[in-house]
């Protein structure tokens, strides 16, 4: 009787979670179709993004977010603190794929929580859906983006070899992203330099390109070449991610753990 | 019971004093943080300049508002934040074999924050002020620290209650992170813009709104505040947030009495 007492708490401390979470994005949709009705309903519409247009933007990078907000590197930072990381650089597996591998598990498991969330948001708003090639280049896209987001946590995270309050700095860098990477305001919206600025930035291969391609503002003509600086990214940050880590792997070997 | 109180400012003081990269780093992340949402707020206005009637001078102003009552709260009361870890860990039985209150207690076990935070949002506050062309005069410096206050007890409120809630449900960081950032979400931006359930709920239900939307409305002469409330309820914040605590302080205290501990 105890156990099962002591499962049933357990299990209730979980469905907890999961109401919290899909509760939480439910409010939210509804805060976003709000706030851009009421945006839209008193200035004049920007050109090329109308309101259900917008609602669809924002919605799609809230789900995105569901996803994409899952820090699989995390456990490195842990193990990082902890010590563990000094055997685990022993066992006879590529620690980083490791990592990873944990990190799509979590981001699995995540990704149960969007089919909920995407059923009750469209109870709230109504989202466009664009034609199958596009869907096809978004999905591509966001998996491109999924990764160059995947290798900036990583280097975040493993910037606790050299300093223990990579928390901070980890932190710091994810709320530039939300703003820099088009998940709360299309990066269309930036003024002048910093509109041309933010384009430029690696944090607009992780929100703003797919979600782009999904509501047309990126035309079927750029796909390839928005798609080519997103791989580009990819690349860079996986070289960086390599390098970085070898040196990390050497220094935790010299000290001695 | 003041003697404690100011023992526990002078260890974080200490504390501060001992480690000030770190109390410099945290600063930093603080101004960071309102960087961001301000900047974020900026990029959107520029594009939409009015949110229901409501433009980017007087948007900055109503995010000063709940920034001051939010690093009130943040520098004075956040521990009561870190109560679900306390539970969780086991450390929170230690309060209540002690001859002193438990709240009380709980306000002062030393930690590394400083008001720092606070005195950006009171300088962000007075400069809002004057680019909103906010008339100073008695009403205002009556009455602007004692909203600043009763919204900083909101906040204390909804604190205390998630630390309550965890006395059963001990896992509760999603709660409390929803929580946190569904606050920041509904304090950005004039609750008229919400439908007439959800305006109901942050007026009476949970008062976000009263943290700075009432006020705001009125200290800028907002003629229609909404719900068919006189534009002078934006005065009644304080005495919302003390009521708004007593409550939450009477399910405390219901919950301190069926609290059994995790056995950790």
């Amino acid at each position: 009787m105890e156990f099962a007492r002591k499962a049933f708490a357990r299990e209730a401390t979980y469905r907890m979670e999961v109401v919290t979470n899909v509760g939480s994005v439910v409010l939210r949709v509804y805060l976003l179709r709000c706030l851009w009705t009421a945006l839209y309903a008193e200035n004049a519409a920007p050109l090329n993004l109308p309101l259900h247009g917008m609602i669809t933007y924002a919605t799609i990078a809230l789900l995105m977010s569901l996803i994409l907000e899952v820090d699989g590197t995390r456990l490195i930072r842990e193990k990082i603190r902890e010590g563990g990381i000094a055997t685990d650089l022993m066992k006879p597996i590529s620690v980083p794929l490791y990592f990873f591998a944990d990190g799509i598990g979590q981001t699995l498991l995540q990704a149960l929580l969007v089919i909920p969330s995407l059923l009750l948001a469209l109870l709230i708003v109504h989202i466009d859906v664009p034609p199958a090639p596009t869907l096809a280049v978004f999905a591509l896209s966001f998996l491109i983006g999924y990764g160059v987001n995947f290798f900036v946590n990583f280097l975040m995270n493993s910037v606790a070899f050299w300093t223990l309050e990579s928390f901070a700095v980890q932190l710091v860098v994810r709320w530039a992203s939300d703003l820099l990477s088009g998940q709360i305001i299309p990066l269309t919206f930036f003024p002048g330099v910093f509109g041309r600025l933010v384009f430029a930035l690696p944090f607009a291969a992780i929100y703003s390109t797919p979600l782009l391609i999904y509501v047309g503002i990126i035309p079927r003509t750029a796909w390839a070449l928005s798609l080519a600086v997103q791989v580009l990214w990819l690349l860079l940050f996986a070289v960086l991610s390599t390098a970085l880590w070898r040196a990390a792997a050497r220094r935790v070997v010299i000290q001695g753990g | 019971m003041l003697a404690t109180y100011l023992q526990f400012w002078r260890i974080n003081v200490l504390t501060m004093l001992e480690y000030r990269a770190n109390f410099v780093m945290w600063f930093v992340f603080t101004l960071f943080y309102h960087g961001i949402a301000l900047a974020a707020l900026y990029v959107t206005m520029r594009q939409f300049p009015s949110m229901n009637g409501w433009d980017i001078r007087q948007m900055f102003f109503l995010y000063a508002l709940w920034m001051a009552a939010h690093e009130f709260h943040n520098a004075f009361f956040w521990q009561v934040v870190s109560v679900p870890d306390y539970v969780r860990e086991g450390r929170f039985d230690r309060f209540l074999v002690r001859p002193r209150d438990t709240l009380f207690q709980v306000l002062t076990v030393p930690q590394q924050t400083m008001p720092d935070g606070f005195v950006a949002a009171i300088v962000t506050l007075a400069f809002a002020t004057a680019v909103a062309h906010v008339r100073i005069d008695w009403i205002y410096g009556l009455f602007v620290p004692a909203i600043v206050l009763g919204g900083a007890l909101i906040d204390l409120g909804i604190s205390l209650t998630i630390a309550t809630i965890s006395f059963w449900f001990v896992r509760i960081d999603t709660l409390r992170w929803v929580a946190m950032s569904l606050e920041q979400d509904f304090t950005r931006y004039p609750i008229s813009i919400y439908g007439r359930g959800v305006q109901l709920v942050l007026a009476f239900v949970l008062p976000f709104a009263f943290m700075n939307y009432f006020p705001a409305a009125y200290l800028l002469n907002k003629g229609d505040v909404g719900l068919h409330l006189d534009p002078r309820v934006g005065l009644l914040t304080p005495a919302i947030g003390l009521a708004w605590l007593a409550v939450a302080y009477a399910f405390w205290r219901f919950g301190l009495r069926h609290y059994q501990g995790t056995g950790s």
